[in-house]
């Protein structure tokens, strides 16, 4: 029986939905554009990339590189998709905000 | 084409950001600035990609600090020092308006008040990062070991040895009171 991950942080799950919700063409910037455009909050690449590395430690993302392009400055996209562990600590984390706010007046989602 | 003032900041930027991320990191600020100078103006791209590199710096600092355990633990005992100096000041200053301080510059009234103010903030250094208490009992000791040795004044041996014990130790108690669930690890 797999083991039951820990919740994940606010930042970590909203960063690893951007990644599920772009799927092959998730990268720092779209991801960071992706946040932006769901929450109307400016963030900063600073902030994604290191969410994006402690995903990938806890192994819920995986990277690769990408070809380097011309408006890149020559240098190399890195790509992020997610994990099979990505999809079940998404779901865990899910489950357990459902239970902690069934039944609260105001919270239910349409 | 960037102006040569972002380039010096980007340029400057690149020092802080670990280098296995450094070529995805400046190639996404470079590609989504050469998007925004078409769809917006040079300028707004420009005052974007400052804001953007400023934030971003911020929030690489913090991830290192946080990342690295020890530079973290002493930067909380660092803090928790400062603390300790600032309420010793203020506890001392208030004493020195009274008639309740000592003889020859020593005041146990003011090492009895500050006991508990540096237990308090023991316990909180430990809250925020795991043996911060303990780093900051050291920087106490050794700042009080250092002070002893050279101090000319002619101070009672019970105090010296009060003096020597109160802080250490009430930083050590303040560290070791239950604190429930830890902010950070």
């Amino acid at each position: 029986m797999r083991k039951r991950p820990d919740p994940l942080g606010s930042l970590e799950h909203i960063v690893l939905l951007a990644v599920m919700r772009l799927a092959s063409n998730a990268y720092g910037m779209t991801v960071r554009r992706e946040i932006e455009s769901a929450t109307g909050r400016e963030i900063s690449i600073g902030a994604v990339y290191p969410t994006l590395g402690r995903l990938e430690a806890k192994g819920l993302v995986k990277s690769y590189t990408g070809e380097p392009t011309a408006e890149r400055g020559g240098r190399a996209k890195r790509y992020f998709r997610m994990t099979a562990d990505g999809e079940y600590a998404l779901r865990n984390t899910h489950e357990i905000i459902g239970k902690m706010s069934a039944g609260l007046k105001g919270l239910q989602t349409t | 084409m960037r102006s040569r003032k972002l380039q010096v900041v980007t340029w400057a930027f690149s020092w802080l950001v670990p280098r296995s991320e450094r070529e995805a990191i400046l190639g996404d600020l470079a590609e989504e600035y050469s998007l925004r100078v078409k769809a917006v103006s040079s300028g707004a791209a420009s005052e974007w990609y400052l804001r953007q590199i400023f934030t971003s710096a911020a929030s690489l600092l913090w991830a290192r600090v946080c990342q690295a355990v020890w530079p973290a633990t002493l930067g909380v005992a660092l803090l928790g020092y400062i603390a300790v100096g600032v309420a010793e000041f203020v506890v001392n200053l208030a004493i020195s308006h009274s008639s309740v301080s000592g003889s020859n510059g020593y005041s146990p009234a003011g090492m009895v008040v500050t006991f508990p103010i540096v237990v308090l903030i023991g316990y909180w250094a430990e809250r925020f990062r795991r043996k911060a208490a303990i780093a900051l009992g050291a920087m106490l000791l050794l700042v009080v070991t250092v002070m002893t040795a050279s101090s000319s004044e002619s101070l009672p041996l019970w105090y010296r040895i009060a003096y020597f014990v109160a802080g250490p130790a009430a930083a050590l108690i303040g560290g070791n009171l239950p604190t429930g669930r830890r902010l950070s690890d």
